[in-house]
C-alpha cells in the first residue's frame, strides 16, 4: 500500500467524529484530498463530471504565483544586502531573501488556516481551496520588513472581514487578499509606505550605506518637480526601463516585476482561469487615463502627468494587482461583458490615484476594492440587458 | 399531402447554427453494426418514469394481456392510457418508496396476440377529423408518445401546438443513431407520420444534423430545417430556442424520430408495433453496438456480453441525461439507450501535481485538453463540493444562453420571476452546466426540481 496512504489511514480515526481532534477534521480533509483525488459518485444526473475541480483551478493560480514568489525572494535578499553594505553574491542574496520572505509566507498560512479551519469546523463545510491563493497573494504585496504580527494581524482581517463573515469563498464581495493589505496600510501607515520599508537592514547594519536609493518608482515618480521629466529622474536613480520592467528595484516582495506578471497572465489565460476580458481592460484603462493626462498635461503641470503611459505599467504594483487581483472570480464581476468596464475603471482609477492623491504613493489595490464594491451592481445591469432580450417562456 | 413539396422545398430548408454547448470526449462508443435480439421473456412499462403523471393501474398480477392492452392510466387525465408492449401476463408488480409504481411486468406467452384497431391508410387520414386522430392515438395508448415544451411532459390532447417538432440527430453519448431507422425502407411510414403530425398542428419542424449526409439525402424532401453545432443542438427545445419570435411559439410538441414510425405504423397496422432499436454504449461494456430489440426489453437483455469492469453502472439514457437503472429492470417507454459506465472506485495519488494526459475536460487545465481522443470516464464526481466561484464556465456551454450561475442564485432566494425571466423554463435539461462546474453544483437537478414545482403550481 502507498505509504502516504496508510499515514492518512492512520490519522482518519483521529480526526473522524468521536476522534480526539475530530475538529481538525477539515484541516486534515483539506491536505489529504491534495494527495489524493476525492472520491464521490454522482447519484444525480449527469452520471459524468468534468474532471476539473476548484482545488486544481485554485493550485493552478499558485502555480502561477511561485515564480513571484521566487523573485520576491531574490529581490528582498538584494535590496536588503544591497542597503546593508554586504556582498551580493548570489547565494547570501537568496539567504537573506528567504530569511525575510518565508517567515511571512508561513506566518500568513497558518493564520489563514486557522481561521479558515475555525469557519469550516463550525460551519460543517470544507475548507475552499480559495484561501491558499490569497494566503499566497497577500505577503507579496506586503514590503519585506513588514512585522509578522503585523502579517498575523492583516490577514487575519482579510479572511474574517473580507471573506468569512459574508459566508466563506464565493460569498465574498471584496478580494479578501486586497482587504488584508488595505487594512495594514491603514492602520500601520509606517510600516507599509514611505521608503524605508522596502529595504531591509540586514547583518547588524543600522543605517542605509552611503548612496543607496530606498525610494521606489512610484515616489520618484510623485516627487519630480518642474523642469525634469519622470523618466530622467528614474534614470538617473538607476531605474532604467529595462530594470523596472522585470522589478529589479526595492518594493514589495512580489509586486514588482511586470515581466512575470505577463507571463503569470498568459499562463492563467491559456488554461482558462483567468478573464482576459478583465486583464486587458485593465491595460486599457492604465494606458488610455495616462495618454488623456498626456493630452491635458501643460508645460506648467506637474511632470507625472507627462509620464509615458507604458511606465504606469512598469513601476508599483499596477501589473502584479491587475493580472492576479482584478481576476478573483469572486470579488470580480461575473458576467463577461462588465469585465471589461470593471478591468477598465481598475486601471483609470489606479492612475488617477497615483497621481493627483498625494496621500497613496500607489493606487491598485484601493482602486481594485472600490470597484469591487460596484461588481454586483454591473453583473445585475448586465443580467437586466440580457434578459430583457429574451422570448419570454412563463 | 403537402409535404410532399417538390424541389423549392428543398432551398426554403434553413439553417442553423448553434453556438454553445459541448460535445463530450468519452470513450465507449457503439459501433454501427446492428444486432437483432431474440424475444426476452418479460418486457414491462415503467409508469415511474413517465414525467408529470399519476398513474393508476388498470391491471393487476396475473393478468393475462395483448399487445396494446391498456396497462394503467393518468390518473389527472384518464384519457390518457399506456399500452402494453407485450402479449402475455402480469408478472410482478414492482412497487417503490411511497407507492410509486415502479415497473408493470409483463411475461411473454409464445403467441401475443394483439389488440387491433382499424388500419388506416393516407386516404383514411384525410377524411378523419383532427378529433378522431386524436381520439384514436389516445385510445391506443401512444399518445403520450407526444410531449409538449417547456416541461416535457405528455402533450394535452385538448391544446393545438404552435409547431411540432420531430428531432433526427443523436448528438449525446451515446444514443441510436438516426441511420439505423431511418431508412429507404422506413421512408414512407415516417412521411405517413409527418402527415399524422400535419394534421395535429399547422407547422411541422423537422430537423437534422447537415453532417448527417444519409439522413439529408433522404428526406430531403422532408426536413425543414438544420442545425449546426454540439451537443445538445440535437434537442427540439434548442432548436425552438433559435426559432422562436414570440411568447405563442413556446409550447411547442416534439416527438422522437423512433416514436414516430411507432405512432405511424400503429395507425398504420391497427396493432401497436412493439420493435425497438437500442444502442449499447459506453467504455464499461465490451461489446457495443446498436441492437433491435423490444419495447420495455430488460437491461440485461440488451447488455449482451458481462460488463468489462467490475462495478458497471447501468444509465438508461445518454451518459448526461440518463438515469442509473437497476440492472435487473427494463426500459422505460422512451428509452432507446443503456450506457455501461465503471463506478469511480479510485483515488488517484497526486493528481493534483500531474499534468493530466487522460482526464477528460472541458477547461485547459489538463494536458489531456489539447489531444482530441475519447477517454474513458468513470462516474467520480472529481472534486469536493464548494460554493459557486463564479467562473462562469456554465454559462459558456449553455446551449439555450440561460445564466446558470445567476439563475441559481435566483432559485436559492426564491426570486420566481427573476429566475422565469432569466429563462429557465428554457432549460433544455442537457446537463452541460453540471458537468463542467468545478465546484460540483447540482445545476441541472435544481433547475429540473424547480421547474417541477412550478409545474405543480400551475396546475394546482
Amino acid at each position: 500500500m502507498n505509504p502516504v496512504r496508510r499515514f492518512f489511514d492512520g490519522l482518519h480515526p483521529h480526526v473522524s467524529p468521536g476522534g480526539k481532534y475530530e475538529k481538525l477534521y477539515a484541516f486534515y480533509e483539506s491536505i489529504e484530498t491534495v494527495f489524493f483525488a476525492p472520491l464521490e459518485r454522482t447519484r444525480r444526473l449527469p452520471a459524468v463530471r468534468d474532471s476539473l475541480d476548484v482545488k486544481r483551478y485554485m493550485f493552478l493560480v499558485i502555480v502561477a504565483l511561485i515564480p513571484h514568489l521566487c523573485f520576491g525572494i531574490y529581490n528582498a535578499g538584494y535590496f536588503a544586502r544591497m542597503a546593508s553594505g554586504l556582498s551580493l553574491a548570489p547565494v547570501p542574496v537568496v539567504l537573506t531573501g528567504l530569511w525575510l520572505v518565508m517567515p511571512m509566507v508561513i506566518v500568513t498560512y497558518v493564520v489563514g488556516f486557522f481561521w479558515e479551519i475555525l469557519f469550516a469546523t463550525i460551519r460543517k463545510h470544507e475548507i475552499s481551496e480559495g484561501l491558499f491563493v490569497t494566503c499566497m497573494l497577500f505577503p507579496l504585496t506586503l514590503p519585506p520588513a513588514t512585522p509578522l504580527w503585523q502579517v498575523a494581524l492583516g490577514i487575519s482581517f482579510g479572511i474574517v472581514i473580507g471573506k468569512e463573515i459574508f459566508g466563506g469563498t464565493g460569498r465574498n464581495f471584496l478580494n479578501p487578499a486586497l482587504t488584508a493589505r488595505a487594512f495594514l496600510y491603514f492602520a500601520y501607515p509606517v510600516s507599509l509606505s514611505g521608503d524605508n520599508v522596502w529595504s531591509v537592514l540586514v547583518g547588524g547594519a543600522e543605517r542605509y550605506v552611503d548612496g543607496y536609493t530606498a525610494a521606489t518608482p512610484l515616489s520618484v515618480a510623485a516627487s519630480t518637480t518642474d523642469g525634469q521629466t519622470v523618466e530622467a529622474a528614474l534614470e538617473a536613480l538607476g531605474y532604467s526601463p529595462l530594470e523596472l520592467f522585470f522589478g529589479l528595484y526595492p518594493g514589495s516582495v512580489g509586486g514588482t516585476t511586470t515581466f512575470l506578471s505577463i507571463v503569470g497572465a498568459i499562463f492563467m489565460i491559456v488554461l482558462g482561469i483567468a478573464s482576459w476580458r478583465t486583464i486587458l481592460g485593465g491595460v486599457l484603462g492604465v494606458l488610455a487615463t495616462a495618454y488623456f493626462l498626456n493630452f491635458i498635461a501643460g508645460p506648467d503641470s506637474m511632470p507625472f502627468l507627462s509620464l509615458n503611459p507604458y511606465y504606469h505599467l512598469l513601476i508599483g504594483g499596477s501589473a502584479f494587482a491587475l493580472v492576479y487581483m482584478t481576476t478573483d472570480p469572486v470579488s470580480g464581476t461575473h458576467m463577461n461583458g462588465v469585465k471589461w468596464f470593471y478591468g477598465f475603471m481598475c486601471g483609470l482609477l489606479t492612475v488617477l490615484i497615483r497621481v493627483f492623491n498625494p496621500a497613496f504613493p500607489e493606487g491598485v489595490g484601493l482602486a481594485i476594492l472600490f470597484m469591487n464594491c460596484f461588481n454586483p451592481l454591473l453583473d445585475y445591469i448586465e443580467v437586466k440587458i440580457r434578459t430583457r432580450r429574451r422570448v419570454p417562456n412563463v | 399531402m403537402a409535404l410532399n413539396l417538390p424541389r423549392q422545398h428543398l432551398r426554403r430548408m434553413k439553417k442553423i447554427r448553434n453556438r454553445k454547448g459541448y460535445d463530450l470526449n468519452i470513450s465507449g462508443a457503439p459501433s454501427d453494426a446492428l444486432a437483432t435480439l431474440s424475444v426476452p421473456a418479460t418486457v414491462a412499462a415503467l409508469p415511474e418514469r413517465i414525467p408529470f403523471i399519476k398513474p393508476r393501474l388498470r391491471v393487476k398480477t396475473g393478468d393475462p394481456v395483448q399487445v396494446g392492452s391498456i396497462l394503467y392510466e393518468d390518473k389527472t387525465d384518464p384519457r390518457i392510457v399506456f399500452a402494453s408492449p407485450g402479449g402475455g401476463v402480469v408478472g410482478d408488480i414492482v412497487f417503490g418508496p411511497r407507492r410509486v409504481i415502479r415497473e408493470i411486468v409483463i411475461a411473454l406467452d409464445q403467441e401475443e396476440t394483439a389488440v387491433t384497431f382499424p388500419a388506416l391508410t393516407e386516404t383514411d387520414l384525410d377524411g378523419i377529423s383532427r378529433d378522431d386522430l386524436v381520439a384514436r392515438l389516445l385510445e391506443g395508448g401512444v399518445w403520450p408518445l407526444l410531449r409538449e415544451l417547456p416541461f416535457r411532459k405528455i402533450a394535452s390532447p385538448d391544446s393545438r401546438p404552435p409547431s411540432i417538432i420531430v428531432p433526427l440527430d443523436a448528438r449525446e453519448p451515446f444514443r441510436p443513431s438516426p441511420e439505423r431507422y431511418l431508412t429507404e425502407e422506413t421512408h414512407p411510414l415516417f412521411v405517413f407520420g409527418l402527415n399524422v403530425l400535419k394534421r395535429l398542428s399547422d407547422k411541422l419542424i423537422v430537423f437534422t444534423d447537415p453532417r448527417r449526409k444519409g439522413i439529408c439525402r433522404t428526406f430531403k424532401n422532408e426536413l425543414t430545417h438544420t442545425i449546426e453545432g454540439r451537443y445538445p443542438a440535437d434537442d427540439p427545445g434548442v432548436l425552438l430556442y433559435h426559432l422562436r419570435r414570440g411568447p405563442e411559439d413556446n409550447r411547442a410538441w416534439f416527438i422522437d424520430g423512433q416514436d414516430l414510425l411507432l405512432l405511424a405504423g400503429f395507425l398504420r397496422r391497427g396493432t401497436l408495433p412493439t420493435e425497438r432499436l437500442f444502442v449499447v454504449g459506453g467504455s464499461g461494456v465490451a461489446e457495443r453496438q446498436h441492437v433491435r430489440s423490444r419495447l420495455g426489453a430488460p437491461l440485461k437483455h440488451l447488455v449482451l456480453a458481462e460488463p468489462a469492469c467490475p462495478e458497471p453502472r447501468y444509465v438508461v439514457g445518454g451518459v448526461l441525461r440518463g438515469y442509473r437503472g437497476n440492472p435487473e429492470g427494463h426500459a422505460g417507454l422512451y428509452e432507446t439507450a443503456v450506457n455501461v459506465l465503471p463506478e469511480a472506485t479510485e483515488r488517484d495519488f497526486l493528481n493534483l501535481f500531474r499534468p493530466g494526459f487522460n482526464k477528460p475536460t472541458r477547461s485547459r487545465t489538463f494536458v489531456s485538453a489539447i489531444k482530441n481522443v475519447p477517454m474513458a470516464m468513470d462516474t467520480n464526481v472529481n472534486g469536493g463540493r464548494r460554493a459557486c466561484i463564479a467562473c462562469g464556465y456554465c454559462s459558456d456551454v449553455c446551449p439555450v444562453d440561460i445564466l446558470p450561475q445567476m439563475t441559481l442564485k435566483s432559485i436559492l432566494a426564491e426570486e420566481v420571476e427573476e429566475y422565469l425571466a432569466h429563462g429557465l423554463l428554457d432549460c433544455v435539461e442537457c446537463g452541460l452546466c453540471s458537468y463542467v462546474c468545478p465546484s460540483k453544483i447540482e445545476l441541472v437537478e435544481t433547475f429540473r426540481q424547480t421547474k417541477f414545482e412550478y409545474h405543480k403550481e400551475q396546475v394546482s
